[in-house]
């Protein structure tokens, strides 16, 4: 009896020993790897007037593939690579139709030559893009900012208006939330945020204005 | 010796467990009402609550809101609650943290934008709740140790801390588009959580019991009891 015991005893210890040896491979692997995160989310369609307008939308490739890469301050590595690109084409395309008559995806900006309705040709791109992790800033919820920059032009690539929109989304840090959770909702804040901006600010912009003006969409 | 008498255990015990159901359940709940006008619903009108996220240090959490839209929507009396998600989509962009109306003055000007007037008398919403406030860990103190060996663990220890709620709804009036009152909310508890091999967790519900108080009264509230 006493022999069983000893034996169920010492497969038992030699189990409990076992766990934390195959643990620590899968440790040390998740400590070096880099955690790909990929922002997804559904935007509501801005309830606005639309525009009487035909605009052609151009998405340069360094902006339907846009990445960011966190850097790990400690060891200098890759920690996050956060992939928005794909959100930020779904947020225009939901965004662009609901604010103008008529949208129209371009291949690329020589392609609008080929469409004679076209009033203009807008081209967002990223030009910054920055995370605030809670384990960084000490501050209890993920952040993002994106700096953005909007060119609107002629068919003929003749400038009307370029300029500089900023995005803000936060989302509190909550009990067993995962990294890529905090950030996914940080990032869909941030990009309602320039939704909502852009929706109800576009026909502000002084130099779209005295455009609208010129082709009699906006009253005097 | 004389063996131990079932009864006299009880009662030793029973200070303890009283003491105990007390330390789980100490919670105070501080609520005041401010009323500007008169209030009422009728049956097939809505209301809808908000929470406030302007704030760059917290935002007013969106299980607070949920938590007071259930307890105003349930019950004797009960109010139709708009969902807070479907109503921000559908009104999307004007109640967003960068551009809802903070003050009535506010709300005038998007009333009168026909498209966000259209939606809203879609709804049916005759009044919109602002909730505006956080709940902070305080005062926290002691520790707790575990270990694990082969033979088993445990944990050793005590710990205390305190929560404090604090929450206001503002009700705006979307007939008079005025604010019509505001409710404010203090709930405050200490909870424990001594360990003997296991750790027994004598919580404080803190939120729960300011979502309760808040979502009571916004209810007597609005239909003006």
């Amino acid at each position: 009896m006493t022999k069983i015991n000893r034996k169920i005893s010492i497969r038992n210890l030699c189990q409990i020993l076992a766990r934390p040896a195959l643990l620590l491979p899968v440790l040390l692997l998740t400590a070096c790897s880099v955690a790909t995160i990929n922002i997804s989310g559904t935007y509501p369609a801005p309830l606005v007037r639309k525009l009487p307008l035909t605009v052609g939308v151009y998405y340069d490739p360094a902006f339907t593939t846009h990445s960011y890469i966190e850097i790990n301050d400690n060891t200098g590595d890759d920690q996050y690579i956060i992939n928005s690109g794909p959100s930020q084409v779904a947020l225009f395309d939901t965004m662009l139709p609901a604010v103008f008559e008529e949208v129209i995806h371009l291949e690329d900006m020589d392609s609008a030559g080929n469409y004679s309705n076209l009033d203009a040709v807008f081209v967002p791109a990223i030009e910054e893009f920055q995370v605030g992790l809670p384990q960084k800033t000490r501050l209890n919820v993920y952040e993002i900012w994106v700096k953005y920059n909007m060119r609107l032009a002629h068919a003929n690539g003749d400038y009307i208006a370029d300029w500089v929109m900023t995005a803000y989304g936060k989302s509190p840090e909550e009990s067993f939330q995962s990294v890529d959770d905090g950030v996914n909702d940080a990032a869909n804040v941030a990009l309602r945020d320039l939704a909502a901006s852009f929706s109800l600010s576009f026909s502000n912009i002084p130099e779209v204005k005295d455009w609208l003006r010129s082709e009699n969409v906006l009253d005097d | 010796m004389n063996p131990l008498n079932p009864n006299t255990v009880f009662s030793r015990l029973l200070p303890l467990l009283a003491v105990a159901v007390c330390l789980s359940s100490c919670t105070i709940t501080e609520i005041d009402e401010f009323r500007q006008s008169a209030t009422s619903i009728g049956e097939d009108e809505s209301i809808v609550i908000l929470g406030r996220r302007q704030s760059n240090n917290y935002e007013t959490e969106e299980s607070f809101v949920g938590c007071v839209a259930n307890v105003v929507s349930s019950g004797q009396n009960a109010i139709n609650v708009v969902d807070e998600r479907e109503f921000l989509d559908a009104m999307f962009p004007f109640f967003e943290p960068r551009t809802a109306p903070m003050r009535t003055g506010h709300l005038e000007q998007l009333m009168a934008v026909d498209v966000a007037a259209e939606k809203m008398e879609e709804f049916g919403i005759e009044y919109i709740v602002w909730l505006d406030g956080i709940t902070q860990r305080t005062d926290q103190s002691g520790s707790i140790s575990c270990a694990v060996g082969p033979a088993g663990g445990g944990c050793f220890g005590f710990g205390t801390w305190q929560d404090d709620s604090t929450f206001e709804a503002e009700i705006w009036d979307l007939d008079t588009l005025t604010s019509v009152g505001s409710i404010s909310t203090e709930a405050n508890g200490q909870s424990y959580m001594p360990a003997v091999v296991v750790p027994i967790p004598l919580i404080a519900r803190v939120e729960a019991s300011a979502c309760s108080g808040l979502g009571n009264q916004l209810k007597q509230f609005i239909n003006g009891t």
